[in-house]
């Protein structure tokens, strides 16, 4: 086994009306806060800590969360992602996820900064029992570089596999690479310099909820561009290319109020960090 | 040229009845966008949708799948059958991609008594398969004798034909433009295949957000001629 510069498993169950934590593991550059019971609810925010300040050369991080039978919890962290330059080998984080059977998961990290010369791969592997709920997100941002290029890390690749009752259901590969390619061109960030990704995948969501959001999104008058399709299992994803963290952040955000509105008539908590 | 590459190069014809000529892959967005207008802006986009979605997914499933026949790994087939279409982010290219390879497999099969090409049209109809051209063609190939690289020159060659002519019609280009444009294509062609043969397995799906969101935002079009 690898030597991870940061580990992290945690396993979660309900118990009655409230989940809470079965086992908690943590070692190296991977902390995690005491959850948080907003609203006086049964469900539980986890902060994901990096003590370390960022992502360095050839750093390796793995995340483990199981969800148990009908568990809730949302899952974050405390502060942007920073991956630095890397100059021998790319900085590297797996995530494994295990979703029992009507468990409901919310992944919603905060920004992943990539300053110049940085290189990153990420894996999102998650395993789905019938009946479980993911929401996923994550913003895509370049950092301040000394020259002002707007594109100065290598390359980010992200790869987001999912499984439900164990057949590969979505597979979601987004990869941007200013080493080798036109930024500004057609096809790649078409002017803009963010990009964020929302993905949700539930049995409950209908194609009436997907018209919902995107009619929201037609009422944003900031300046991005947005696309939002169903995948091939029953779920969406919504891509949006904008200037700044806090349009893309605006968007997720709004969709994830029309999604509780919906489910469970109840306004998402506010993860409140600052 | 040998009677095999013949039998493959009839697959590449754009009168070859797969329906391509439905989908433009998220084109016309750009043509409504008024970002693709005229010949310049269209082989632009298309080097881009060659080297950036095609190599990583059709293209890269050719190589594998190939491969895969050569060992008789059934199981890597059908992986990549499954892995093309959930790959696809955006419905109605996932969709018409399904579509095409479904016709594909079917019309292949009936012309070539290939008893790969008769497994996979069967398991299309038994929803035990997506179905893809990428992988009915590669079967094709592989069933003709025509060596790897060949097969995913043809492959990539007749997707890129298919878009000119389609092209030529939403834009429009004139007859003689389009042709150039296949003609220039060429060393592209060659580039492409050469990166792909330099893919591994991890790259599977790579894909910019540009090309992508231009195929999820064609589902809001209004007026259109393409289904995707």
């Amino acid at each position: 086994m690898p030597e991870w510069t940061g580990l992290l498993e945690l396993d979660a169950e309900r118990r009655q009306d409230k989940t809470v934590t079965k086992n908690l593991y943590f070692q190296g550059a991977f902390k995690i806060m005491r959850p948080v019971y907003h609203d006086r609810s049964g469900h539980p925010s986890y902060y994901v800590l990096n003590p370390g300040g960022g992502y360095l050369d050839g750093d390796t991080y793995r995340m483990k969360i199981s969800l148990g039978e009908r568990a809730e919890l949302t899952l974050t962290t405390q502060s942007a992602t920073k991956i630095y330059k890397t100059p021998k080998t790319h900085a590297y984080q797996e995530a494994e996820f295990y979703l029992e059977e009507g468990s409901y998961l919310e992944y919603l990290p905060d920004p992943l900064i990539a300053y110049k010369d940085a290189r990153y791969l990420q894996r999102n592997t998650v395993h789905m029992a019938k009946g479980a709920t993911f929401l996923y997100s994550d913003i895509l941002t370049p950092g301040w570089s000394p020259d002002r290029e707007d594109f100065s890390y290598d390359s980010l690749r992200l790869i987001n596999e999912f499984y439900m009752e164990g057949e590969l259901v979505s597979y979601d590969h987004i990869k941007l690479n200013p080493g080798e390619q036109h930024m500004n061109g057609i096809g790649f960030m078409e002017g803009y310099t963010h990009l964020g990704s929302f993905i949700v995948i539930s049995d409950k969501v209908e194609a009436k909820l997907i018209d919902q959001i995107y009619d929201m999104m037609e009422q944003e008058t900031e300046d991005f561009k947005v696309g939002i399709s169903e995948l091939a299992v029953s779920g969406f994803t919504i891509r949006i290319l904008a200037n700044s963290t806090q349009v893309i952040e605006r968007i997720i955000t709004k969709s994830h109020h029309i999604i509780s509105q919906e489910w469970f008539q109840t306004k998402p908590s506010s993860l409140r960090k600052y | 040229m040998n009677n095999h590459l013949l039998s493959l190069f009839q697959l590449c014809d754009s009168n070859f009845p797969t329906g391509a000529f439905s989908h433009s892959f998220g084109l016309e967005s750009y043509i409504q966008a008024d970002k693709v207008h005229n010949q310049a802006t269209f082989a632009e986009w298309l080097e881009i949708y060659l080297m950036e979605q095609l190599v990583y997914a059709d293209g890269l499933a050719a190589k594998i799948v190939y491969e895969a026949l050569d060992d008789e790994n059934l199981d890597n087939i059908w992986k990549m059958d499954r892995l093309l279409t959930v790959q696809n982010i955006a419905r109605e290219t996932r969709e018409g991609t399904q579509q095409m390879g479904k016709y594909m497999a079917k019309i292949a099969e009936s012309i070539f008594d290939a008893p790969m090409l008769s497994l996979y049209k069967e398991r299309i109809s038994q929803k035990e398969a997506f179905g893809h051209s990428a992988i009915a063609f590669t079967m094709a190939g592989h069933y003709l004798n025509v060596p790897k690289q060949t097969t995913i020159m043809y492959y990539l060659y007749s997707t890129i034909a298919n878009l000119v002519q389609n092209a030529v019609r939403a834009i429009p280009l004139g007859q003689t433009a389009g042709q150039k444009i296949i003609y220039s294509f060429q060393p592209k062609l060659e580039a492409a295949v050469n990166k792909i043969e330099q893919l591994e397995e991890i790259d599977f799906g790579a894909i910019s957000p540009g090309i992508e969101l231009s195929q999820m935002q064609h589902e809001r079009v209004n007026v259109r001629i393409f289904m995707s």
